[in-house]
């Protein structure tokens, strides 16, 4: 056998002398892997928020390092404490909006320096807005030559930027901005209640652009501004559609409101876009019409409120829709997009859309038809109470995947530490009423019983960040935290404050049996018990759960109450709004809510990495506060980083980025 | 000299070689909690009718919070705020609240507003809560 052959026997020598002479790193970078870019809010188009970078994985994900930080606090008049972006990197450079003024930065993604900076300063247009702060992010566009971002600004316009440079693009609407409040197919005041925090969609050459206005309990007209959507030409921000949310008089879905539709708003959708680009279609969740809970004058099932809507990309032709809820009374808004998944079924591959809900549920469409893929029967539900209130007889609940997180409230869902908490908290629900998934808000007084306690809470279950995709395993990973939450509908007395004859409050000022209405906490403990933050991972081979872990540690006000000395109290879990994780190779990464002691002693939130196959925990890291943006990750000269948003309390927004300490 | 004049001298440079003044001594001694009677009843009296007309509306009536508005009582709020100065919190609170109004309110309002909480929070009355921010950096929310 001969593995040296004579020219390679000579050639030692001198091979030797080389490996001598050049730099070590000439052969770290002959194995460098290449630079990888985060082109989008979620990754792609599909709303994966999957990356297949391993580099950072289970072996090393606690030796993490701080790479570097930067803080959002003087890109704004004031400090920004829920700084919710999720940066872009392309080129080697990242970009995100950033501070109470939602300025745009640039930065250099291996070490935090900012390149350039851009403002918007919109007066009283911003200062009035429904939607402030730094918003979700900017998107990207590029077609090999030219290359843009775009973001709108919190008085609800659209802007294009030169990414060198920051400067607007002179030739993209007027001067580098289209007022989104204008061309809107209904005549409103540039001060109206409408703007958004969401990134604009960009796919092929269109933008699309939703709408959000303020978040309404106690709405102040029930004739507020329709949140219609609207697609643009990328290059000169000329509106090529609208798709009217809200349909028009003789328009398909008109027919659904008893009320018609001239006469109310909202409808927005404030949640990202997800687009099929072969498919050339572009799916909507639309949120309620006005009235998050309260629907006395939307009587009837109200299409698109809460509905997935497929549209075609360049018209805004409605494809196919799927309402979720009928006639909502939960707030229960599409928050986050539909992520799109091409999956096994019956043997064929078939292209798909999983959504995950504030209710908790997924549901699983097939995305050309809008067809579910597990069957989603109508389930009769109870009425309520409120007078003049239209109840939806039936609502559509999925026989797969099954709901992953709880629904509906029993005393089966009280806190039971100790037999006597449990008692107290029997008490407090008394005055109360309590039933299933689906049953409405009730009329509260205070001398009646306080409204319907309810789960999930208005703002979910699954908030804005949504889920996350595995397409090697088919695994939907999602977020949900669990927290009791109570409808009551009231008699409006204040017609200055809402136009509603009934609105939908969290208290009332009334007293019974030491328990203040509202107040659903039993010796400052939650009324629920735990977990009260859980990582669902869900087959879509199947339609089942795979694994379901509590997700954050166990909060100091129950490490440390004197009613639970002594107990051995498996990990809670903690609930946040602000929380959604990452999925790479091997693990799911994901930021817990809220501050507690860590274990280093140190107060902050642990950055976590869970085994994506089988839920066990990996790895964690230390946060100086909670995750308040999803994250996202990219591989940048021969490192990993993953990069976060976090902030709260006392603690101002920043990003931080983190890698693996030189080998 | 007196051996205790001595004394006392000898304790005077002893304390000035440590760097450490008078006034800076009492200071420390001073530093206290919220559960040490740092508010007091009419300065949360008039919290309350400003944590009405102001806050409610997102955070409760009974302070549990709503939507994107954190609750202002109980123990996640206490998570989420102890370890810091009470100047902290009303730092935070007078910079970026209210939502519609930010720094719209001085230190005084902001002062009586987190008595307010402090109240609600259950924590004892006692003293007026000072309005400067030294005395405030004093004071350390603490949990329960």
């Amino acid at each position: 056998m001969r593995l040296i052959s004579r020219r390679g026997a000579l050639a030692a020598p001198l091979m030797a002398f080389l490996f001598a002479k050049l730099p070590g790193k000439a052969f770290a970078q002959a194995a460098k892997p290449a630079d990888t870019e985060w082109r989008h809010y979620a990754a792609d188009l599909a709303n994966t928020r999957y990356s297949p970078l391993d580099q950072i994985n289970g072996s090393n994900f606690s030796n993490l390092e701080v790479a570097w930080r930067l803080k959002s606090d003087n890109f704004g008049p004031r400090p920004e404490y829920q700084f919710e972006s999720t940066p872009l990197v392309i080129k080697g450079v990242l970009y995100t909006t950033i501070g109470s003024r939602r300025a745009v930065v640039a930065a250099d993604a291996a070490t935090g320096e900012v390149l350039w900076v851009h403002r918007e300063d919109e007066g009283q247009r911003a200062a009035r807005a429904p939607r402030r702060l730094s918003g979700r992010g900017l998107s990207y566009w590029t077609d090999g030559k030219e290359e843009r971002l775009l973001y709108v600004t919190i008085g609800y316009q659209l802007v294009a930027l030169d990414p060198k440079t920051g400067q607007r693009i002179p030739t993209f609407g007027q001067g580098g901005i289209v007022d989104l409040k204008k061309d809107f197919d209904q005549d409103i005041d540039p001060l109206a209640d409408v703007g958004l925090h969401a990134t604009p969609c960009v796919a092929k050459d269109v933008v699309i652009i939703g709408a959000a206005h303020t978040a309404g309990n106690v709405p102040r007209t029930r004739k507020n501004v329709k949140g219609y959507v609207r697609g643009f030409d990328v290059r000169t921000g000329k509106r090529l559609w609208i798709f009217h949310t809200i349909p028009l008089k003789g328009e398909f879905g008109y027919d659904t409101w008893e009320d018609g539709t001239e006469n109310i708003g909202n409808g927005g959708v404030w949640c990202q876009i997800s687009v099929d680009e072969e498919l050339n279609l572009a799916y909507l969740g639309v949120e309620l019409p006005t009235g998050d809970t309260v629907g006395l004058y939307r009587r009837g099932d109200g299409l698109f409120g809460e509905s997935i809507v497929a549209v075609d990309l360049h018209t805004g032709e409605r494809k196919w829709h799927y309402q979720t809820v009928h006639h909502g009374l939960w707030d229960y808004d599409i928050p986050c997009a539909p992520i799109l998944v091409d999956i096994p079924v019956r043997g064929k591959i078939v292209k798909a859309l999983a959504q995950p809900s504030k209710q908790s549920f997924l549901y699983v469409l097939n995305r050309e038809t809008g067809k579910p893929i597990w069957p989603i029967p109508e389930k009769r539900v109870p009425k309520g109470d409120v007078p003049g209130e239209w109840y939806a007889p039936t609502q559509p609940t999925p026989s797969k995947p099954p709901a992953y997180d709880r629904q509906g409230f029993g005393e089966d869902d009280l806190i039971d530490f100790t037999p006597e908490l449990k008692a107290e908290a029997l008490r407090l629900v008394k005055n109360y009423r309590m039933g299933p998934m689906w049953t409405p808000p009730t009329v509260a007084t205070p001398e009646g019983t306080w409204g319907t306690l309810t789960m999930p809470n208005l703002t979910g279950g699954t908030n804005w960040p949504g889920g996350s995709y595995d397409p090697e395993s088919k695994i939907v990973y999602v977020y949900s935290k669990t927290e009791a939450d109570v409808m009551m509908a009231v008699k409006n007395t204040n017609p200055a404050q809402s136009d509603f004859e009934y609105v939908n409050v969290r208290s009332i000022p009334a007293e019974r049996d030491g328990f203040k209405a509202g107040v659903l906490r039993v010796q400052g403990l939650p009324l629920v018990k735990p977990p009260w933050g859980r990582l669902t991972a869900i087959d879509l081979t199947k339609g089942d759960i795979k694994w379901q872990v509590a997700h954050g540690d166990t909060p100091d006000e129950v490490k440390n109450h004197p009613a639970l000395k002594g107990l051995n109290i498996p990990r809670t879990g903690r609930p946040g709004s602000l929380i959604g994780p990452l999925t790479t190779k091997s693990l799911v990464i994901i930021g817990e809510a809220g501050f507690a002691t860590t274990p280093n002693g140190q107060r902050g939130a642990m950055l976590r990495a869970y085994d994506k196959a089988t839920g066990e925990e990996k790895g964690a890291v230390y946060m100086p506060a909670p995750q308040s943006g999803a994250p996202m990750t990219y591989m940048l000269n021969g490192q990993q980083y993953i990069v976060l948003a976090v902030g709260g309390g006392n603690y101002s927004g920043e990003l931080i980025a983190y890698r693996l300490p030189p080998a | 000299m007196t051996f205790k004049t001595k004394l006392a001298g000898a304790a005077a440079i002893g304390v000035a070689l440590l760097g450490v003044s008078y006034t800076s001594l009492h200071a420390q001694a001073a530093a206290r909690t919220v559960a040490d009677g740092v508010y007091d009843a009419e300065q949360a009296t008039r919290g309350k009718a400003a944590y009405e007309a102001k806050c409610a509306m997102c955070h409760g009536v009974g302070l549990e919070g709503a939507d994107a508005a954190p609750p202002l009582a109980g123990g996640r709020f206490l998570d989420n705020w102890k370890g810091q100065s009470v100047h902290a919190l009303v730092t935070r609170t007078r910079t970026t609240m209210p939502l519609n109004e930010p720094g719209s309110m001085g230190m005084a309002e902001t002062s009586e507003i987190i008595a307010y909480i402090l109240q609600a929070n259950q924590f004892p009355a006692g003293q007026a809560l000072a309005t400067d921010a030294q005395t405030q950096q004093q004071i350390q929310i603490v949990g329960k």
